[in-house]
């Protein structure tokens, strides 16, 4: 089983990152998922992208990262959390077995 | 034994985490989580004291030293936004702000006064500072939680009124900014704004992405913290250079200085962590309560930072901040870890400027060169909180401030008035024709504050 490694970026690599970081923890590993976060800034993820499956990202990030994003506020505001799960899933695509 | 001795024996370690702990519980927290997050909360305080200590440990002497031998006399060291949140907390206000916002926020909404309900429990700090800074003035406590509660009042009218600007320009629906800190700059960028219109200013435009791609590497933390401790500590040792040790002083404390710019942000991030279940309780009890109108979330402005033409004015005015501190005549503030804040002191000016890089950067020079002065004249204040608050402060008289929330006009404001109970009527007074104004003229405000005509609340 491969680790899935998402960066998440907000626009201090420690407020509301934190928040999400835990979310997505709990949610995907609900899921079966193994997951390992990173948090960073949004100036910093263009250095940060080794290794990275997937970008959940609270504030805009640059485009054509090569990496997926997802950009969400769900796990913030409480509204939506298990569409932006679904989505994170959905995007992750067929790279990372369960 | 009295209860003031209880609180002072057992320290913040102890005690804020009993408090968080019960505070879960009510807010229907499992008490597993609850105990979790309540021992995350004193290890976040350990954490923060611990590179509190070691910052002014390395910066004061180092600044005394360069104050002695350059005559740059700068004595109030800016120990940033982890420390003064992490006072702010700490302090007996701080103890009362969650269940303080919560109440008045709830009673707001149904009051109908606003719109917003603010989820951002971390973010209810910088009431608790304006609370702090006016207890240390006044040893009141009921002074202290008024005045915390004021300060949200006024800020969460504040993310109302900018809300639709806010919304229309970082494309995120449904939420408003009721940022202590933020916020409290749009009252002056506006006017500010207002008057570069005239002078055709808006049409100068800067390509924000560029100059975060050539400057970004400036712009980080750790570099700005360096390149900082580098130049105190030459300044300091001029008289010395030929000596090896001035060298590896100055070369140490550029290290430390990174380091703490570094390492500070993390043990907030602790804090924050142990405060989720709390905010997750708080979110459900007023979102429960909230359902039958149409409502804000209030986030945190961390979500709209990440805006390139916030980052690129926050880089540009990093140098602009170092040059005002150094010949404003009465500024006693060396700026340090806070220099890192300034995306935060410009994310809400920016849906006001239009993303305009040019007239955000010259509304930042005045509201920096302001927030010195406002910074070095509540310094003794600051320091004063802190102690209250047990954090141990360096024995050679060091005074403390910071830009956010040190430097805060609107915690200012609040703070000058509160002196006394007609300074309290007043804040009262201003808050009521601020609020009946707004609502009155709701549209056209909310378009002077950089909303389109069509993302303006409909009258």
């Amino acid at each position: 089983m491969k680790k899935l490694k998402i960066l998440v970026v907000c626009g201090t690599g420690i407020a509301t990152s934190t928040v999400v970081s835990r979310k997505l923890e709990e949610k995907l590993s609900e899921r079966g998922y193994e997951v390992e976060t990173r948090q960073c800034k949004a100036s910093e993820v263009e250095s940060n992208l080794e290794g990275i499956d997937i970008i959940v990202a609270t504030t805009p990030v640059p485009e054509n990262l090569g990496v997926p994003v997802v950009r969400t506020l769900a796990f913030l505001t409480g509204v939506g959390e298990d569409e932006a799960i679904e989505e994170v899933i959905s995007k992750i695509g067929g790279d990372v077995q369960k | 034994m009295t209860l003031n001795d209880i609180i002072s024996g057992l320290g913040v370690t102890v005690l804020l985490p009993i408090i968080i702990f019960f505070l879960a519980i009510i807010f229907r927290i499992s008490v597993k989580k609850a105990f979790r997050s309540a021992v995350l909360i004193g290890i976040g305080f350990i954490g923060i004291n611990l590179i509190l200590g070691y910052f002014l440990n390395n910066l004061a002497p180092a600044a005394q030293k360069m104050v002695k031998f350059t005559g740059v006399h700068l004595p109030v060291l800016d120990v940033g936004w982890p420390a003064a949140a992490a006072i702010a907390f700490a302090g007996k206000i701080g103890l009362f702000v969650i269940p303080i916002t919560v109440l008045v926020n709830f009673l707001m909404y149904i009051f109908h006064w606003t719109d917003t309900i603010d989820v951002d429990v971390w973010n209810y700090w910088h009431f608790a500072f304006t609370g702090g800074l006016v207890y240390a003035l006044t040893n009141n406590l009921w002074l202290g939680m008024l005045a915390a509660a004021i300060d949200a009042m006024l800020v969460l009218v504040l993310g109302d009124w900018t809300a639709p600007a806010v919304q229309e320009y970082y494309k995120i629906p449904g939420i408003s900014l009721p940022h202590g800190f933020s916020a409290a700059y749009v009252p002056i960028a506006i006017p500010i704004n207002w008057l570069l219109d005239k002078l055709h200013l808006d049409k100068i435009k800067a390509d924000p992405e560029s100059i975060r791609k050539k400057w970004g590497f400036f712009g980080d933390p750790i570099i700005i913290g360096l390149i900082l401790g580098l130049v105190v500590g030459f300044l300091g040792n001029l008289k010395t250079l030929n000596m090896a040790k001035s060298w590896f002083d100055i070369l140490k404390l550029g290290m430390s200085m990174a380091g703490v710019m570094y390492i500070f942000p993390k043990m907030v991030a602790i804090l924050m962590d142990g405060l989720i279940p709390i905010s997750e309780g708080v979110r459900g009890f007023m979102k429960a309560r909230a359902s039958n109108r149409k409502f804000y979330i209030g986030l945190d402005s961390a979500i709209a930072v990440g805006d390139p033409a916030a980052i690129a004015s926050a880089m540009i005015l990093v140098p602009i901040a170092i040059i005002l501190m150094v010949i404003i005549p009465q500024n006693q503030m060396l700026l340090a870890v806070d220099l890192a804040v300034l995306p935060f002191m410009v994310v809400m000016t920016i849906p006001i400027t239009r993303g305009n890089v040019l007239k955000t950067v010259i509304i930042g020079t005045v509201i920096i060169a302001v927030g010195l002065l406002i910074g070095t004249n509540l310094s003794p204040l600051f320091t004063k909180a802190a102690i209250q608050a047990q954090f141990k402060m360096p024995t050679n008289a060091t005074q403390i401030s910071s830009i956010c929330d040190g430097s805060n006009p609107l915690t200012w404001f609040i703070v000058k008035l509160m002196n006394s109970w007609y300074g309290v009527a007043a804040l009262f007074v201003v808050f009521f024709v601020f609020l009946y104004f707004y609502r009155k003229h709701r549209k056209a405000w909310e378009i002077i504050a950089g909303a389109s005509e069509e993302a303006a609340t409909k009258e």
